[in-house]
């Protein structure tokens, strides 16, 4: 269970976030979808407890990310495939984790076998790894712990078709078993196809939220999409 | 569920430090330089016990700040800190974990040192069939490698307050230059080094003995180079949005 409550945040006088609320509940995949730049990341790292909002607050399980009991046992979270230090090895990133947590290093293997990297890609070092492989990596890292709630972003780019199918998998059956599932995109289709609810963000305001059912009523979810983030970008301009 | 042992994060901190090909590259540096360097010494100048150890230190000045600087800065450099902040959002307790390995490491270089100092001193000794000079005063040991650390605390407070790992080592590498330079700028000049240049202040430790006054320019040197900055470094790391 995550809740953003009125959460605004400006970075040098650029608000990235404007009164941003909504909850994204247990069992189900929460799509959090918009165009570059609507402040996802923003809002992710605010959640995460990386960055401080200006005002408002975010809380996972009911508590901020920060004051959470050693917080990566109940949230996993994928905030940036990239950053990763190149000269390390896929295993080795998934063994520094689990020595943090305190887990058998049995959990490694297990990891890697359920994100689908092999005993060799995950002896290579991250440098010489393609986008989806260090998002497997990453998706891999969350899951290490165990935990009931999971904080993606982005993490379909670099994946290729048969990547997408088998996040589009994972996702639903953590969902399926009663995890909050959050996971941004700018990518309307990748979104509608996993998602059970949709928070639709533009220019750092919460533009329209609903299941995707509900924003396909009368008009298709792409026109809704366009026409509310081309709207966010003119009051902007 | 509890928090994370503060120990845990020292191993998995230390771990970090050699798991990179340039952390390994690095600790391989090290140890080649300091027998190089103690077995150069040791068949040019002689065998005496106490200056080969002494030796080692010229290669540790150099190497040992940049490893630390390293460590402290990298999280930014590869941007990791998005990991490792969220699995121990106390910023501090992650810092302080990551200070302690390298100051460790310089404590291990130091016995190192003197585990190759020793054998080298005996078989120079014997080649030369010149008499061995086994006089080395414990304090001197102790003091000297108390500087060594001294000098990695210096490049860890200034890597944690730059969050820049150039920048970092290019001051705490020209600091000894900069101040040779200062020093010859009159009285004031040689009043600033003698209080504020770690690299005079350590002098004595490096001797062996202390008196009050020294101890109180160390003091002073140790406050701006080492516990202002490192304190400041922790305060803008904890307020930093990390991106």
């Amino acid at each position: 269970m995550i809740e953003f409550s009125h959460v605004s945040k400006t970075y040098r006088g650029v608000r990235a976030l404007d009164d941003v609320s909504f909850t994204v509940e247990p069992g189900c995949v929460t799509g959090f979808l918009g165009p570059n730049g609507a402040g996802k990341s923003t809002a992710l790292r605010v959640l995460s407890g990386l960055s401080r909002p200006t005002a408002g607050s975010a809380t996972v399980l009911g508590r901020p990310y920060a004051e959470l009991d050693c917080p990566a046992y109940h949230v996993g979270s994928l905030l940036d495939a990239g950053a990763q230090h190149p000269g390390r090895t896929g295993r080795e990133v998934l063994t520094l984790g689990a020595m943090v947590l305190g887990l058998p290093r049995s959990r490694v293997g297990e990891v890697l076998d359920r994100v689908g990297l092999t005993g060799k890609e995950s002896r290579r070092r991250i440098a010489g790894y393609s986008l989806g492989m260090r998002q497997r990596l990453g998706i891999g890292h969350a899951l290490l712990g165990r935990p009931r709630v999971l904080i993606l972003d982005e993490p379909a780019n670099g994946l290729d078709p048969q990547g997408i199918r088998w996040m589009r998998g994972l996702l639903r059956e953590m969902a399926a078993a009663g995890c909050s599932v959050l996971l941004s995109s700018h990518l309307l289709h990748e979104v509608e196809q996993v998602a059970d609810r949709i928070v639709m963000i533009g220019r750092g305001r919460v533009l329209t939220e609903g299941t995707v059912a509900e924003l396909n009523q009368g008009r298709s979810l792409e026109q809704t999409f366009l026409e509310l983030t081309a709207d966010a970008d003119r009051s902007a301009a | 569920m509890s928090t994370i042992p503060f120990r845990r994060l020292v191993a998995v901190e230390t771990r970090k430090l050699f798991d990179t090909r340039s952390g390994q590259v690095m600790a391989v540096i090290l140890i080649v330089l300091t027998v190089a360097l103690i077995a150069g010494r040791g068949l040019t100048a002689g065998p005496r016990l106490g200056m080969l150890i002494g030796t080692a230190g010229i290669g540790f000045g150099t190497l040992l700040p940049v490893l630390g600087i390293l460590t402290v800065t990298g999280e930014w450099s590869h941007r990791t800190a998005l990991t490792t902040f969220t699995l121990e959002p106390r910023r501090s307790r992650v810092l302080l974990a990551k200070c302690l390995p390298p100051l460790l490491v310089t404590v291990a270089a130091c016995l190192f040192a003197i585990l190759v100092a020793v054998p080298v001193t005996a078989v120079v000794a014997g080649v030369r069939e010149a008499p061995a000079d086994w006089a080395v005063d414990p304090r001197a040991l102790l003091g000297w490698t108390a500087g060594c650390v001294l000098v990695v605390a210096m490049g860890l407070a200034l890597g944690l307050l730059l969050q820049n790992a150039p920048a970092a080592i290019v001051i705490c590498l020209s600091s000894t230059m900069a101040w040779s330079a200062i020093g010859r700028l009159g009285a004031t000049g040689e009043t600033l080094a003698a209080w504020l240049d770690l690299g005079t202040t350590t002098a004595p430790l490096t001797a062996g003995a202390l008196t009050g006054d020294q101890a109180a320019r160390l003091a002073v040197s140790v406050l701006c180079w080492i516990i202002v900055p490192m304190v400041a470094g922790v305060v803008r790391a904890i307020r930093k949005d990390v991106a």
